[in-house]
C-alpha cells in the first residue's frame, strides 16, 4: 500500500505544523502548509491535494468552516479531511465527523498512530479511485449502449413499420418492456386490394427478441408487394427464421389475409392466444385457436400450415393479441385469460371499443405500470374497401415511356397447377413496362381474377354458388384444396400481348382453361348488386378493363387494358 | 430451480423444474442436459412449475434439438392446467410427448 500523497496541513501553531510536516515527510509524503483556515481554502486544489489535515481552532476561519468550503470546492472529487485537535471533548470530536470529516488525530502527535491512520486513508483512497473508475467506465459504456440502441431502433422501426398501420380500419396497441419490443405488428396492402396483417411475438424480450423481426418484416412486405399469397409467404418466413434463429428462439404469430373481392378473411394462428372474430351474426365472438406451431420451429419439409377461412360483412371486427395480454396478472394475481378477458370472450364488450376497453383493463389492473412481457394488440374493422383506396395511388399521370411490344404464352398443366402460383412471375414481366408498373395493382387484380376463375370454375369445376353462405364458403375452399390435390388432368393457358401505337399502349390478357365453359351471356355485371357473393369478380373485371370478351363457350376470356402515354394535358 | 437425475439402467435423464420456468432457469436447465452425454431419453417433470414463458418453450426446443431433433425422445410430464394451456397454444404436443 505504498502511495505518496500530497497533504495540505493547516495549523496556526507553528511548532505543531512543523512537527506533523516532519512526520509525514518522513514517510515520503509531500506537504503543503497553511497558517489558518482561509489560507487552507486558498491553497486547496482538488486536483493536486489528496488529503487535508485541519486544526479545529484557527483564526479567520476555523477548521469546520474551512472543511465546508473545501468540500464545496472538491465537488465530485473525494478528498478525505482529518481534524487535528488538542481538545478531547467528545461533542467537538463527533462534530468533526458529522460535518464530513473522515477521522481526527489528537494532539500531542503519536507517530505510530499517524502512520496507522494514514495507511487506512490510503486504502480508502485506493478503493474510492477504483470505484470512480468503474463508475465512469460503466457510465461511458451505458451511454454508448443507449446510443447504439437508439440508432438500431431507428433502423428497426424503418424496417418493421409500414404506413399501412395508419389505415383507419386498424387499431393497434403496443407496449414494450424494453427500448426494443419482441412483439411486432405488420400490415401491408396487397396489390389486388385487401390487406395482409401479422402480429408476432418473438421468444424473450428486448434487442435479442427484436432482431428476428427484421427478416420477418423483410419477407412480409416484399412478398406481399409482389403478389404472393399468405399460404406462400408463411412457409417462406418459417424457413428463413428456422435458418437464422438459434434453436431456442421462435416467433408465435397470427397471419391474417383480408380478401376484399369475396369479403372473406383467412387466419393462420401459430402459438398466439385465440383470434376473436366479432360478427353481427353471432352473440359471442368466434375464436380461432392456434392450430400451428410457431414460426421458426419446424424445418421446411416438416412444416405444414392450417389456415381457416370465414366470410365477413362490412363492420365485423377481428381482434388478436400477444400472450403478454393473455398471461398478464390482474390485481388479485389471476391471469387475464381466466378473469379479466371473460366478458370479451362472452361478447359483452362492444367490439368497436374492444382495444380501448383492453387498454383500460390493463391500466386498471396495474399491468402497464409493471409489465413482465411485451404487450400488443391488433384490431381491424373489416370492410370491402380495405386497401382499395390505396390502389388509386397508382393513377399517376403517364409520362414519356419507351414503346413496348412483346408477347408470351404460359401454359400450366396439372402438376404445375398444383404446385405453382404463376401470377407473381407474370406480373414481374408485365411490370417491366413502365406504364404497367404504375398500374400494377389493377393488372394484378385482373390477372388474379382471370386465373382463379379459370382454375376454380374451369379446371376444378367448382360451383361458386356454394360461396353464398358462410359455411359453404369454407367448404368451397376445402373442396378447392382437395380437388387441386387430386388433379391429374387439365391446363390453364395465359397469353400476354403488349403493343404500342403512338400514344396508345395496350395489354391483352387471354386466359383459357380446359373446363367446360359457362353461360357467359347470363352474367350480371352490376357491381352494386352486393347480394351476389360469387359473380362480383367478373363485375369488377368489367369495370377495370376496357373490354372483356368471352370465347370458346366461356372457356376462354380476353381482357383488354389500354392506357395512354405522353399526353401532357 | 432445476434439479436433474440420471437413471443409468434406463439411460433416462429426468429434469425437474420448480416454480417459475423462465429465463432465470436458462443456465441451470442447459447445464442439466449437457452434463449427461449418454442419455437416450429425457423426462421433464413440470409438476411443480407454476408458470412457463416463451423462453422456457425455447429451452424445451433446445433440449429437443440436443436430444436429436425429430428423432428426440422427450416427455413433458405432469404439467398443471395453466402450463398445459401454454403448451397447447404453442402446439407443442406435435413435438413432445405430453402427459398430464
Amino acid at each position: 500500500m505504498e502511495q505518496i500523497l500530497t497533504v495540505l496541513i493547516a495549523d496556526d501553531n507553528p511548532s505543531d505544523r512543523i512537527l506533523l510536516k516532519a512526520i509525514l515527510s518522513q514517510f515520503g509524503h509531500k506537504v503543503v502548509s497553511a497558517v489558518d483556515g482561509q489560507d487552507a481554502i486558498d491553497k486547496f486544489d482538488p486536483h493536486t491535494i489528496q488529503l487535508v489535515c485541519l486544526d479545529i481552532k484557527m483564526p479567520y476561519k476555523d477548521g469546520w468552516e474551512a472543511a465546508f468550503e473545501i468540500q464545496r470546492i472538491a465537488g465530485d472529487v473525494f478528498v478525505p479531511i482529518i481534524f487535528l485537535s488538542g481538545v478531547s471533548d467528545p461533542i467537538a470530536l463527533s462534530n468533526c465527523l458529522r460535518i464530513g470529516g473522515t477521522d481526527f488525530i489528537s494532539k500531542p502527535y503519536s507517530p505510530a498512530l499517524i502512520t496507522a491512520k494514514l495507511n487506512a486513508i490510503v486504502r480508502l483512497l485506493v478503493m474510492q479511485k477504483t470505484l470512480e473508475e468503474q463508475r465512469d467506465a460503466m457510465r461511458t459504456y451505458n451511454e454508448q449502449l443507449l446510443n447504439d440502441q437508439d440508432i438500431a431502433k431507428v433502423v428497426y422501426e424503418n424496417i418493421t413499420h409500414s404506413n399501412c398501420l395508419e389505415d383507419p380500419a386498424l387499431s393497434t396497441f403496443h407496449y414494450g418492456t424494453h427500448t426494443f419490443n419482441g412483439d411486432v405488428i405488420l400490415a401491408a396492402y396487397k396489390p389486388n386490394g385487401g390487406m395482409h396483417l401479422l402480429l408476432g411475438d418473438f421468444t424473450g424480450h428486448g434487442l435479442s427478441a427484436a432482431i428476428g423481426a427484421l427478416p420477418l418484416a423483410d419477407i412480409f412486405f416484399d412478398w406481399t408487394k409482389k403478389g404472393f399469397l399468405m399460404r406462400q409467404i408463411i412457409p417462406e418466413i418459417n424457413a428463413r427464421l428456422k435458418r437464422v434463429l438459434p434453436a431456442n428462439m421462435f416467433c408465435s404469430a397470427v397471419f391474417i389475409d383480408i380478401k376484399v373481392n369475396n369479403k372473406s378473411i383467412e387466419i393462420w394462428n401459430g402459438g398466439l392466444p385465440d383470434v376473436l372474430f366479432f360478427s353481427k351474426n353471432t352473440k359471442q365472438p368466434v375464436r380461432f385457436t392456434s392450430k400451428n406451431l410457431p414460426l421458426g420451429v419446424l424445418s421446411p419439409d416438416a412444416f405444414e400450415s392450417q389456415i381457416e377461412a370465414v366470410s365477413f360483412s362490412p363492420g365485423d371486427r377481428l381482434m388478436a393479441f400477444s400472450d403478454g395480454v393473455y398471461e398478464a396478472l390482474d390485481v388479485s394475481g389471476q391471469m387475464f385469460c381466466h378473469s379479466v378477458l371473460t366478458p370479451l370472450y362472452h361478447g359483452h364488450v362492444d367490439a368497436d371499443r374492444s382495444v380501448d376497453w383492453l387498454i383500460e383493463q390493463l391500466e386498471k389492473e396495474g399491468v402497464l405500470k409493471n409489465p413482465h412481457d411485451d404487450i400488443s394488440c391488433l384490431s381491424v374493422r373489416l370492410d370491402a374497401s380495405i386497401g382499395i383506396d390505396s390502389l388509386e395511388g397508382g393513377y399517376l399521370q403517364a409520362h414519356h415511356e419507351a414503346p413496348a411490344d412483346f408477347s408470351f404464352e404460359y401454359v400450366l398443366n396439372a402438376d404445375s397447377l398444383r404446385n405453382t402460383d404463376p401470377l407473381p412471375y407474370v406480373l414481374q414481366i408485365l411490370t417491366t413496362v413502365p406504364g404497367l408498373s404504375s398500374f400494377s395493382s389493377q393488372i394484378f387484380m385482373i390477372l388474379s381474377e382471370l386465373y382463379s376463375n379459370a382454375l376454380e370454375h374451369g379446371v376444378l369445376q367448382l360451383n361458386s354458388e356454394k360461396k353464398s353462405s358462410s359455411d359453404g364458403f369454407s367448404e368451397y375452399y376445402e373442396e378447392r384444396e382437395s380437388r387441386l390435390a387430386k388433379l391429374t388432368n387439365g391446363y390453364v393457358k395465359i397469353s400476354v400481348k403488349v403493343t404500342s401505337d403512338h400514344h396508345c399502349r395496350s395489354l391483352v390478357l387471354y386466359v383459357e382453361d380446359s373446363g367446360s365453359g359457362f353461360d357467359f351471356k347470363s352474367v350480371n355485371f352490376d357491381i352494386s348488386n352486393t347480394e351476389l357473393l360469387y359473380n362480383r369478380g367478373l363485375a369488377l373485371l368489367d369495370q377495370l378493363c376496357s373490354k372483356l370478351e368471352f370465347t370458346k363457350g366461356g372457356r376462354a376470356v380476353t381482357a383488354y387494358y389500354d392506357w395512354q402515354v405522353g399526353l401532357d394535358s | 430451480m432445476v434439479e436433474s437425475f440420471f437413471d443409468k439402467t434406463t439411460r433416462c435423464l429426468t429434469i425437474k423444474v420448480n416454480g417459475r420456468f423462465d429465463y432465470s432457469c436458462h443456465k441451470m436447465f442447459k447445464e442439466a442436459f449437457t452434463s449427461v452425454t449418454i442419455a437416450t431419453s429425457y423426462d421433464v417433470n413440470l409438476a411443480d412449475v407454476s408458470y412457463l414463458d416463451s423462453s422456457a418453450l425455447g429451452m424445451l426446443l433446445l433440449l429437443r434439438d440436443h436430444a436429436g431433433g425429430d428423432k428426440a425422445q422427450v416427455r413433458l410430464l405432469y404439467a398443471n392446467g395453466a402450463v398445459i394451456d401454454i403448451l397447447k397454444i404453442a402446439n407443442f404436443h406435435r413435438l413432445f410427448d405430453i402427459t398430464e
